[in-house]
């Protein structure tokens, strides 16, 4: 009996957890399929049937033309990450495991660097990147959010080679792997539940960065999904429905890429290592 | 020097304008990339254009295609700014390019607020040489003194917005309310209908701590023969007895008099207007885009039961209007000014503004616009707006405008907020002396 | 040469430090002589990342610091060194303290409980249960919506006609709509609330990770030894959590003061500069008021803040390192 209150209580707890995370997303997903004419009533609408509407996905994809804006933002930010994790992979390893000298002072150069107002840095920026023809361009833009997410990313991956044991270093050794590659084989598939975080938290971080999008991006062709939002609003009408489905849409694959990575990957690899 | 550049600029002047609205090269490459004074396309000038993203039945893209289609000297490659909701953005990046002062941007579209601080940091070109006094007489006198700093003209009229006072004709004619021209008729009929049940809110403005409370607040001062800033630039007035006045009154409608409610105090243009177009709200003081929301039937409850008219006044007022709307600039490093002079005076041409006022729902800033025939049939509001532009008022003018308005910003939404006005206006008058040295 | 007992994934070792092995610094046993060729190779690891972060940061924020000692401004076209006067103009500057002051106020309240909520989630979480991967592609949701759209849903959740008082006034639980952002007293919290459910998930995630390396044999272990869960939590787990929470924390920490959009975009910093926090007032001032060097000695204070709950953190993490080593 007790242990049926306890099990209750815990379902109790995940439906709260649930509920509190996805209710305002899925009042998202609702205003995304309702007409203006609903939405600008006093009282909310709580199903979007009868009336729905795919007038929204309609203006978000064609009048709008919001495709180019998810393919530059995908084509910025998964280069960003990826090139960002490799970085930090690096360096987090180099700082956890080998005789690096000065390690305490790299890592709080890591973290003092971040400390600056993206404000203070967007002026600056701007100037070399001009001089440097790189705005308006996906490598200017992926540039600047590998250094972004780089204190982010080698904080994380840092904390978490530190705690594999030493022993998985030197099994691998033994079997005459240097340190590039027990980084790659052994470490990293070991570490992967931080190396998952660290990845996700980045991609997101610089996927929903407007400041500098913004004053580095000039044409559509160029410019991220949050500058695309931002552009909804002409001049005062906030355009609800419209803004929903495109959170939507940018929000779902992200969510369902999620599901599946990790599912898939991490339990299957811890409970791989600990048998080793 | 501009014989072998010619081929590779009539390439890209072609497609350029081809790409015009779409693609378009960043402020600086453009720089860069046709170094030289005479960059030409085929014989044509090229300039460059950088304006905020507007947006309707048309776009400031497709205008431009238009004169340079129609055009055989000048070639206008056009520079998409983010939308005017995010103003300061746009005025950063306009501040970049300008306070470079290496030409790359020739001409572009500003905020009317900040005419007088570009004039004043030498980034605007006066443009008196190119338009004399009968040009400026063909617009607005509130819109050409809102450009002109200095005693010279630093920027052209292009369209124009100002504040005006929304009503539920309906519920006024069932009450037997008159339309009000005093804030104290307009309490009494807030008040009235408000105890009837007929509305939940009397009386919506906006007095979020952003730019619009500036407007909302030279509105109210204004009506009661104050200022914040004298004639002279320099006196501040904004702790007298006649601004301090309105802005009590400004406190009361939350305070005392209970027809606004204090949600107010972080309302600006959407939020206010919501409640309006949903029905319940009997008055409402908003920019002109807020008839075509009321008028559509597909989000507004309120179709056909809307009137507009200029704001009221205290006793002895007159009926302030605050000046709203981008105005055309040419940036004083260009290098091609005639070819600008010829694509502005182009843009702000009487059938250009009549283009802009059905296309882009963009106000005209010239007064002979509002009797063509074609407006009165695509957007007859938009004709009756004429008597509020005429008695339109520019919000203070001075370079360090930015600077001041937010001192404006803080000190009376502190003002408001607590309700001691005297002294955080008086606050506010030294803050602003400070600012202006 | 065995040090102390460490922990392997298969030999029950009870209560023992993180399973680590070694010298606490992270640096192998074996290695000492070694000689320059490691010490090399450990720099070169560093080096794309250092480029990197250099290349972006380097000159924006010697800029910056350079910029905070001058008066520059883009209006006035000044630009002379003036020493402490942006200092001096800032320890003056009312509207600077209180937006100091409340952005600490809402680093410390966010941080807190988004720590405590990201470690409760991550407990239930790091359990074995039906659906625990959708659960855990939920959670992540809030952090995932785009910035621009969050901050705009919140206005219009908390506006007087919004959705919250319209469930508070239908549930009878207040007579009228609640003024949210439109109070001096309650436009922060609200603008906290909103902060905490949209970043709560960058803390469950990290937390969750910290909880899932910690070796399950050491449950194993505790269970075995009779220990109850909560006895377990607070000396097992929690302890071997905490330089992963405190990292959290730190990081989260240092983002939570440089808070821009919510405040920006939700009251504007109002009502009277109640929601003013340092960012917000910084950009302000650099982007309207184009005054570059009194903008950059206020991120110059922003900076030396955060060095200051960075140096409290740092020391509270070396000193749980050199616990376990």
């Amino acid at each position: 009996m007790n242990g049926g209150v306890r099990r209750l209580s815990f379902l109790i707890m995940i439906v709260a957890i649930v509920v509190w995370s996805l209710f305002p997303f899925l009042w998202q997903v609702i205003t995304s399929f309702e007409p203006d004419a609903d939405l600008a009533g006093s009282a909310p609408k709580w199903l979007p049937f009868p009336g729905g509407t795919l007038q929204h996905y309609r203006n978000v994809f064609v009048a709008k033309d919001f495709g180019p804006y998810i393919v530059n933002s995908v084509i910025v930010d998964v280069t960003a990450t990826v090139v960002a994790l490799v970085f930090a992979a690096l360096a987090a390893y180099s700082i956890a495991r080998l005789s690096l000298p000065g390690k305490g002072a790299v890592l709080g150069l890591v973290l003092v660097v971040s400390m600056f107002p993206q404000i203070s840095i967007v002026t600056p920026l701007y100037q070399i990147m001009q001089r440097l023809h790189l705005l308006d361009t996906y490598q200017g833009l992926s540039g600047v959010y590998i250094g972004l997410t780089l204190p982010l990313m080698v904080y994380i991956l840092w904390g978490h080679f530190r705690a594999i044991p030493v022993e998985i270093d030197e099994a691998a050794k033994i079997d005459g792997a240097g340190p590039l590659r027990s980084l790659w084989s052994v470490i990293i598939p070991v570490a992967l539940p931080g190396v998952v975080p660290a990845v996700l938290l980045g991609f997101i971080a610089s996927w929903n960065e407007l400041m500098l999008a913004l004053s580095f991006t000039t044409s559509p062709a160029h410019q991220t999904v949050p500058v695309g939002i931002a552009n909804f609003t002409g001049l005062y009408n906030i355009p609800w429905g419209d803004m929903a489905a495109a959170s939507v849409v940018v929000t779902v694959p992200l969510v369902v890429l999620v599901l599946i990575f990790q599912r898939r990957i991490v339990e299957g690899v811890t409970a791989g290592a600990v048998k080793a | 020097m501009t014989e072998p550049l010619s081929r590779r600029n009539f390439v890209k002047g072609v497609g350029a304008a081809l790409a015009a609205g779409a693609a378009a090269p960043v402020l600086a490459a453009c720089g860069s990339g046709s170094s030289g004074a005479t960059a030409t396309s085929g014989g044509k000038t090229t300039i460059t254009f950088a304006s905020a993203k507007f947006f309707a039945k048309s776009t400031i893209g497709q205008m431009v295609q238009l004169y340079n289609s129609s055009s055989k000297h000048v070639e206008v490659q056009y520079i998409e700014l983010p939308t005017p909701s995010q103003s300061t953005q746009v005025h950063q990046q306009l501040v970049q390019s300008l306070s470079a002062r290496d030409g790359s941007l020739d001409v572009f579209t500003g905020d009317i607020i900040w005419i007088s601080e570009f004039a004043g940091a030498g980034w605007s070109a006066p443009l008196d040489s190119y338009f004399n006094a009968s040009a400026k007489a063909a617009y607005f006198p509130g819109v050409i003194d809102a450009c002109t700093y200095g005693g010279a003209l630093h920027a052209l009229p292009w369209y124009l917005d100002a504040g005006m006072l929304y009503y539920r004709k309906d519920l006024l004619q069932a009450a037997g309310i008159a339309v009000p021209t005093t804030w104290d008729e307009l309490v009494t009929g807030a008040q009235k209908l408000l105890a009837a049940g007929k509305v939940s809110d009397g009386f919506n403005w906006q007095a979020k701590q952003a730019e619009v409370l500036v407007c909302d607040l030279v509105e109210f001062i204004g009506s009661n023969g104050g200022s914040v800033l004298a004639e002279d630039g320099k006196t501040v007035t904004i702790a007298d007895p006649k601004a301090v006045e309105a802005v009590q009154f400004m406190a009361d409608t939350f305070g005392k008099d209970k027809v606004t409610p204090r949600a107010v105090l972080s309302w600006d243009e959407e939020p206010s207007r919501m409640p309006f177009t949903g029905g319940q709200a009997a008055f409402l003081r908003n920019w002109s885009y807020v008839w075509s929301d009321a008028q559509d039937p597909t989000s507004s409850k309120v179709v056909d039961k809307v009137g507009v008219t200029t704001l009221p006044s205290f006793p002895g007022g007159k009926s302030t209007a605050c000046l709203g709307g981008y105005q055309f600039g040419m940036n004083a490093a260009s290098t091609k000014k005639s070819a600008a002079i010829d694509f502005l005076t182009w843009m702000s041409s009487p059938a250009t503004q009549l283009r802009f006022a059905t296309q882009l729902g963009l106000a005209p800033s010239r007064p002979s616009v509002y009797d063509q025939s074609a407006l009165k049939a695509a957007n007859p509001f938009m004709v009756s707006l004429r008597d509020v532009f005429t008695g339109g008022t520019p919000r203070p003018k001075t370079p360090k405008y930015s600077q001041v308005s937010l001192a404006i910003q803080a000190g009376v939404s502190a003002a408001l907020a607590t309700g001691n006005v005297q002294s955080n206006l008086s606050q506010v008058q030294s803050q602003i002396e400070q600012i202006l040295g | 040469m065995t040090t102390t007992a460490k922990t392997r994934p298969g030999r029950s070792g009870g209560t023992e430090s993180l399973p680590r092995g070694g010298r606490g610094d992270g640096s192998p046993r074996t290695g000492g002589h070694r000689g320059v060729a490691p010490r090399g190779k450990a720099l070169l690891l560093v080096v794309p990342m250092l480029a990197s972060l250099l290349a972006v940061s380097l000159y924006p924020v010697l800029r910056t610091i350079w910029l905070a000692f001058r008066n520059t401004s883009l209006e006035i076209q000044g630009d002379q060194f003036t020493g402490l006067a942006n200092a001096r103009h800032l320890a003056h500057d009312t509207i600077f303290a209180k937006a100091w002051r409340q952005t600490i106020e809402f680093t410390a309240v966010t941080t807190l409980a988004e720590t405590l909520l990201g470690l409760a989630i991550a407990l239930a979480l790091a359990r074995t249960f039906r659906g625990r991967g959708f659960v855990r592609a939920a959670v992540l949701v809030p952090w995932a919506i785009p910035t621009v759209v969050t901050s705009r849903m919140f206005s219009w959740l908390f506006d007087q006609n919004g959705l919250v008082n319209y469930v508070l006034v239908k549930l009878h639980l207040v007579s009228h709509a609640v003024n949210f952002l439109g109070s001096t007293s309650l436009a922060l919290p609200t603008l906290m609330l909103a902060d905490i459910w949209k970043t709560t998930p960058f803390m469950a995630l990290l937390l969750l990770a910290g909880l899932q390396t910690i070796s399950p044999t050491l449950a194993e272990a505790a269970r075995i030894d009779g220990a109850s869960a909560w006895r377990y939590f607070w000396r097992v787990r929690l302890p071997l959590l905490m330089p992963s929470l405190l990292v959290a924390a730190l990081l989260r920490a240092l983002d939570a003061f440089r808070v821009f959009d919510l405040p920006y975009v939700v009251t504007g910093g109002g009502p009277a500069s109640s929601t003013e926090t340092m960012s917000t007032y910084t950009y302000k001032t650099m982007f309207s008021g184009l005054e570059l060097g009194y903008g950059s000695a206020m991120a110059t204070a922003m900076f030396i803040t955060e060095a200051i709950i960075a140096g409290v953190f740092a020391l509270f993490i070396v000193r749980r390192l050199r616990q376990e080593g």
